[in-house]
């Protein structure tokens, strides 16, 4: 079964000033993102990786070009149309993992449900189950100063997932991470992607993190240097690819 | 939303530190405001009781003329025939004392004062019965006893007997003039000394008895005033209304004043005293609130990007706003319990014991009417009032450092350090 069109970026560019200087970050992207796909948008320091995953989040607008998002073009919703798409169908994983320090981790990742308006059974239910996804059932009333580094990106994860969004977006979800936790990380969002069909989207200039995408996108300077599958790709004749 | 409830209640407990020394800050200071408005409206409330009771009655009767010169106490300007006034307002249950106030000069002879000498006096002639019944000099009396009717003999304040060395059964002359301008010499023994709550009356006041003074200023049974005893809470244009309607039916030449324009000087001092109290209670609150202002500009910026990482998350800039503003609250409540339990419980002794200023107010007029015992007063009022502009202020002041920081872009937010 072929995979629907989930986003589509067409010709996209983003400027920023920075001080006196304008810099372009984005110079004509074009990109089609499958439903479900495990996808890594790679490049070195000041590729636009980080710029390109703020327009796909709806946290940032391009300058010029579309972006839709499940056939939605968002440059014409508005601030509060952006939220609420953001609320219901985008789960963000940060680099520094950005949890709320006075509250648990089960009180963590419950928090995008409580701005849902579910009923507090619901939350508990749903909560404890994608902590025991995440492996961490048992440290759900830690808060994350008494959790490891890879036991708060997999409290940040739940917290990404748990209202089954439609997409994931991870901006270098391993860099504050050892190899060995970090890639721990990879295997449970390879694993959460399979099991809930999300779309991952993750920003990285790690190699090994890139061999662990289903599809790499590279950029350099802007723009797409290269968009190819990897040999960890499940099915070539169900996702995009350009390579 | 009990979600951004349940979020501000732990940010409350984040900084421990901070929060205590905030809520301590804005406690002290509604405490003062508590324990300042007891003290005043204290001073106040006794000075007003002191000033109706031991001065100026509830309201007086006077001649118009009498009224509009009444700095020199014009005998020729008195009320004739005041009987049946004094039968009218008895029949409209209204307690009425007629005097008659003139000024006169007092001479002590060496022996037994400590010295010649004399001092210009304003001498109150009281009738001894009905005095009682508007006025407490009587039962104010420390030493010796109250005046009797018909008798050359008079009762002084208790200060001004101090002052000039006199004990009771010294000797006195009043040199004064009567009725008709002819000047006319009054010997009298001092019976007795009142020291009453009332500085005024403690350190000028000299009495004497009504029939006395009628005969010796030749006043022909008229008198300079009639003081009424009225409830004095209650409303003032009901009480003189009903005096007009009650005693100066057919007595155009009279007038009623009301014991507050009597008492002008008292009440402009008071309104101006507690002007300049509203000024200093209010810099007590601006330094309460420079202090939550700052735990809370801290508080958000050091959490900017916590901010952003929430709206990334979908959360919009009102909710987070209402966090941070029920944070501050949070704060404002515990300061504001803390300042009112403080201020509660320092105001017991205030109301109870009061704070003794016997030895400042005897020789300083300060112009309120109280001679020693300073009290505070309690007032549900002042207290809830502290309470919710503790905790309004704390909420208003968090305002603009969220605002501030809302106002970021979510990227630059999620990249703030």
């Amino acid at each position: 079964m072929r995979r629907k069109s989930m986003i589509q970026i067409n010709k996209v560019k983003k400027t920023y000033q920075s001080g006196e200087t304008r810099v372009q970050a984005l110079r004509g992207v074009d990109l089609e993102i499958k439903n479900g796909e495990f996808l890594s948008i790679a490049g070195p320091s000041g590729s636009g990786k980080t710029t390109l995953l703020n327009l796909i989040g709806c946290l940032d607008t391009a300058d010029e070009g579309t972006i839709l998002i499940d056939n939605l073009d968002i440059a014409e919703k508005s601030r509060k149309e952006l939220a609420l798409l953001r609320r219901e169908k985008i789960g963000f994983v940060f680099q520094s993992f950005n949890l709320i320090p006075v509250l648990t981790a089960f009180e963590n990742a419950a928090f995008p449900l409580s701005l849902l308006g579910i009923s507090e059974q619901e939350i508990e239910d749903r909560t404890m189950g994608i902590l025991k996804e995440v492996g961490l059932e048992e440290m759900a009333h830690r808060k994350p100063a008494e959790l490891s580094g890879g036991q708060q990106q997999r409290v940040a994860i739940a917290r990404a997932l748990i209202k089954g969004p439609e997409i994931v977006l991870a901006d270098e979800p391993t860099a504050n991470l050892d190899s060995k936790t970090g890639q721990d990380i990879l295997e449970l969002m390879e694993e959460l992607n399979t099991r809930h069909n999300t779309t991952f989207i993750f920003s990285t200039h790690d190699q090994m993190v890139m061999e662990f995408a289903h599809r790499l996108v590279q950029l350099h300077d802007g723009k797409i240097h290269s968009d190819q599958l990897t040999a960890r790709a499940p099915d070539k004749n169900t996702v995009g690819s350009r390579g | 939303m009990k979600f951004i409830v349940n979020l501000a209640f732990k940010n409350l407990f984040r900084h421990k530190r901070r929060t205590l020394i905030t809520s301590i800050a804005i406690a002290v200071g509604l405490a003062l405001f508590i324990l300042i408005d007891s003290m005043l409206v204290g001073i106040e409330e006794d000075s007003t009781r002191n000033l109706v009771l031991y001065e100026t009655g509830s309201a007086r009767i006077m001649d118009t003329q009498f009224w509009e010169e009444h700095q020199n106490l014009p005998l020729s300007h008195s009320i004739e025939n005041p009987q049946p006034l004094l039968q009218n307002l008895d029949a409209a249950g209204i307690k009425a004392a007629p005097r008659t106030v003139f000024s006169g000069e007092l001479i002590m002879k060496k022996d037994p004062y400590p010295e010649d000498g004399s001092i210009q006096a304003r001498i109150t002639a009281v009738d001894p019965v009905r005095d009682p019944e508007v006025f407490r000099i009587a039962e104010s009396v420390s030493k010796g006893r109250f005046l009797k009717e018909d008798r050359l003999e008079v009762v002084l304040g208790a200060w001004l007997a101090e002052d000039i060395g006199a004990e009771v059964g010294y000797p006195l002359t009043i040199v004064t003039r009567t009725k008709g301008g002819f000047f006319q010499t009054i010997d009298v023994d001092i019976v007795g000394l009142a020291n009453t709550p009332n500085p005024v009356v403690n350190r000028t006041g000299i009495f004497m008895p009504l029939e006395t003074a009628d005969y010796y200023l030749q006043m022909e049974g008229s008198v300079t005033q009639i003081d009424t005893n009225l409830p004095y809470q209650g409303k003032i244009n009901e009480q003189t209304d009903k005096i007009r309607s009650t005693a100066l039916k057919n007595r155009p030449e009279l007038i009623v004043v009301d014991w507050k324009t009597l008492g002008k000087d008292f009440v402009a001092l008071a309104a101006t005293k507690s002007a300049s109290s509203k000024v200093i209670l209010f810099l007590v609150f601006i330094i309460a609130a420079v202090g939550i202002s700052n735990t809370m500009l801290m508080s958000v910026y050091e959490r900017v990007r916590e901010i952003g990482m929430l709206r990334a998350l979908g959360m919009r800039r009102h909710e987070i706003r209402l966090a941070f503003l029920i944070e501050a609250g949070g704060i404002g409540l515990i300061g504001a319990s803390a300042g009112v339990l403080i201020g509660a419980l320092l105001n017991i002794p205030l109301v109870n014991t009061g704070i003794d200023y016997s030895a400042l107010m005897r020789d300083a007029d300060m112009g309120y009417r109280i001679t020693g015992i300073m009290r505070g007063l309690w007032s549900v009022r002042t207290i809830l009032t502290a309470f919710f502009t503790g905790v309004f202020l704390s909420v208003l002041t968090a305002f603009i450092p969220t605002r501030k920081a809302l106002r970021m872009h979510i990227t630059d937010a999620l990249r703030f350090q």
